[in-house]
């Protein structure tokens, strides 16, 4: 576990919003660059299981995720993030930094800081549990001549 | 299409059907989510599929299959296929309904202490653990044991297991197929009642339809106090489900099978993908079964400490357990031919007609009990099976309510206090963990569960029995 810096502590602005669907739900995220669009989704989804307010930094973990193209990297990509969560150190995060976001070829791999705490009873209000990530309906949209960035997946919960 | 797809429903339900479709198909509608009656339809197109693609009236869109979808597929057709899409992602998410000697008038005056009780007992929402001690050795013997394990280990009587499906031990879990991860996800969370739609309510008999199949479950008359436990297979379920579907991907492209949709994600059942797949999700049964049990031990032990009563002399029997998030290998007779099937039930209940041989002895005459869980503050049934169910839908019918509206809209249109006010002034006391769960699962989200009830009824796809009402809900 790596130390945590004071630049660690400060939080990324919100850049997303959950959307309808009937059993599940839908988080849509935005960013400056995918990578940012990436680490919002993530927040995003956070963010439904508590009230991040009340989340603070005391730790910082690193994964590693690995895909075939830029949906199943984004799956997999979140996929860690809710591992992360559902067991050992049961992080809960408010601030995920994408440090490396490689999308050449065949090669699709992010690795991600993530900046969070132990989720504890008490402490944490108990959002809902989110079951699994999942394709239905999952779009990315990468337009970098109009700056564009944006996610949109659907998690059941 | 192969078969004919179709579904069961009321009037009130067939608007909600078609509102939807309607919905789905206005164009510039992006978001792209495939409407129930489309879902129903890209199912009975998959290969192997005999019989019908039935859709039951609590259906509603899910991911790949809808949810209140049952299709079959011929295990002896080398084209048949298994789908975790047609499982759900809480495999063996289901119901279990215990009995008490107890009459409303004996819970009444410490009905709060009871519900706070159960809500102390039962590790419930987001983040919580287990309190049945376990380590990775144990988990691997659950695995494999189901309730089996739980009797072993002294956390059920001998009894509950007659009174589940598969005596609730799927025999052929293999934990080895499992992944790490898997089993990691499941370890902390085993024995919790995790969140959603999942609760606990202490329940009272309100109508009794059919006084003799009542009898037989020990339920004598109006006013008898039961428990309804809904939970499933928690993280560990779904992250088996979520590998399967990684590993389908590639089998389909392997194997080249056509699918309209593709979260249809499937694998040829004797292919070794399918087979791997039946096997952890025959360990993530085990695992919910388990779940369950636990959650039972748990129960009991909360009713005994304020009664002061053991739970032996409370008489707190499991009257059944259904699973409504499993597939099955079963005989059904197909075309007037005896044939073996595997079923997949997803949002759906098995309902077995009387005299068939997978039903405990205790309930050969009446038919299989099936529980149907209301949504919080409304109520619940329990139904039988019938043989005009075996023939229509292989012995399926529906699960519950079904949701209507979206836990977004649910948010904005339902104020919070409003709710907690009316299920106060229903006499319903609630214990929940997460307050914004109250909106989302506030009965206006849900369809109605009578006409769900009342339309398998009329179908006779199943028969009413006994009515719950809540008087305590439980929830993450």
């Amino acid at each position: 576990m790596e130390d945590i810096l004071e630049e660690d502590l400060t939080l990324p602005p919100c850049k997303y919003e959950y959307l309808d669907h009937t059993a599940d739900v839908q988080l849509h995220a935005w960013g400056d660059s995918l990578p940012e669009a990436f680490e919002q989704c993530g927040i995003a989804m956070y963010g439904y299981m508590t009230t991040l307010s009340t989340v603070e930094i005391k730790e910082v973990r690193e994964i590693e995720a690995t895909g075939h193209d830029l949906e199943s990297l984004l799956y997999h990509f979140l996929d860690e993030l809710l591992f992360l969560f559902s067991c050992e150190p049961f992080l809960i995060c408010s601030k995920v930094v994408i440090t490396e976001f490689i999308t050449e070829g065949e090669d699709f791999r992010i690795k991600c800081k993530c900046y969070g705490e132990e989720f504890t009873l008490g402490k944490h209000p108990q959002g809902t549990e989110v079951k699994a990530i999942t394709y239905s309906a999952m779009q990315i949209i990468s337009e970098p001549e109009h700056n564009k960035f944006q996610v949109f997946v659907i998690i059941d919960i | 299409m192969n078969v004919e797809g179709c579904f069961y429903v009321n009037a009130t339900l067939e608007k909600l059907m078609l509102d939807e479709l309607r919905n789905a198909c206005r164009p510039g509608m992006v978001g792209g989510f495939l409407p129930g009656v489309k879902q129903i339809a890209n199912v009975a197109a998959l290969p192997g599929i005999v019989g019908r693609s039935v859709g039951l009236p609590d259906v509603h869109s899910g991911y790949g299959f809808a949810i209140g979808n049952m299709a079959a597929f011929d295990v002896n057709d080398p084209l048949s296929v298994v789908s975790p899409g047609g499982v759900g992602f809480d495999i063996n998410c289901g119901v279990r309904l215990l009995r008490t000697n107890l009459w409303e008038k004996d819970v009444l005056p410490i009905k709060e202490q009871l519900a706070q009780s159960l809500f102390d007992h039962i590790p419930v929402g987001v983040g919580s653990k287990g309190i049945i001690p376990m380590n990775a050795r144990d988990l691997e013997e659950a695995l494999e044991m189901g309730m089996d394990w739980s009797l072993r280990e002294g956390y059920i009587w001998a009894e509950d297991k007659e009174h589940c499906e598969e005596y609730g031990r799927m025999l052929n879990a293999d934990p080895a197929k499992v992944s790490m991860r898997a089993k990691k996800r499941g370890l902390p969370q085993l024995g919790t009642l995790g969140a959603g739609n999942h609760y606990a309510e202490i329940q009272v008999v309100d109508e009794i339809y059919d006084k003799w199949a009542a009898c037989k479950m020990g339920i004598e008359d109006k006013g008898q106090v039961c428990v309804m436990i809904h939970s499933g297979s928690r993280g560990f379920g779904h992250q088996v489900a979520t590998d399967a579907l990684v590993q389908m991907e590639k089998a389909m492209k392997r194997d080249n099978i056509e699918t309209n949709d593709r979260q249809l994600a499937c694998a040829r059942i004797h292919s070794e993908e399918g087979q791997d797949y039946l096997k952890s999700m025959a360990a993530a049964a085990n695992f919910a079964w388990v779940n369950r049990s636990s959650m039972t031990f748990l129960s009991r032990q909360a009713f005994a400490k304020q009664f002061h009563m053991a739970p032996d002399d409370l008489d707190m029997h499991v009257i059944y357990d259904v699973s409504h998030n499993i597939a099955k290998v079963e005989e059904h007779v197909v075309d007037g031919k005896p044939k073996t099937l595997l079923v997949h039930r997803k949002g759906s209940t098995r309902a077995f007609a009387p005299h068939h041989p997978l039903i405990p002895v205790d309930y050969q005459l009446t038919g299989q009990p099936v529980l149907i869980g209301g949504t919080m503050g409304t109520c619940s049934y329990v139904l039988t099976g019938t043989d005009q169910g075996m023939l229509e839908t292989f012995g399926s019918t529906c699960h519950g309510a079904g949701r209507a509206l979206s836990r977004a809209k649910s948010r904005r249109n339902l104020d919070y206090t409003e709710v907690l006010d009316k299920l106060d002034q229903m006499g319903i006391s609630i214990r929940v963990a997460s307050p914004k769960l109250v909106m989302e699962e506030a009965p206006e989200s849900y369809k109605n569960v009578t006409d769900v009830v009342n339309t398998c009824h009329a179908a006779g796809i199943s028969k009413k029995c006994i009515k719950l009402r809540p008087i305590a809900v439980i929830k993450g």
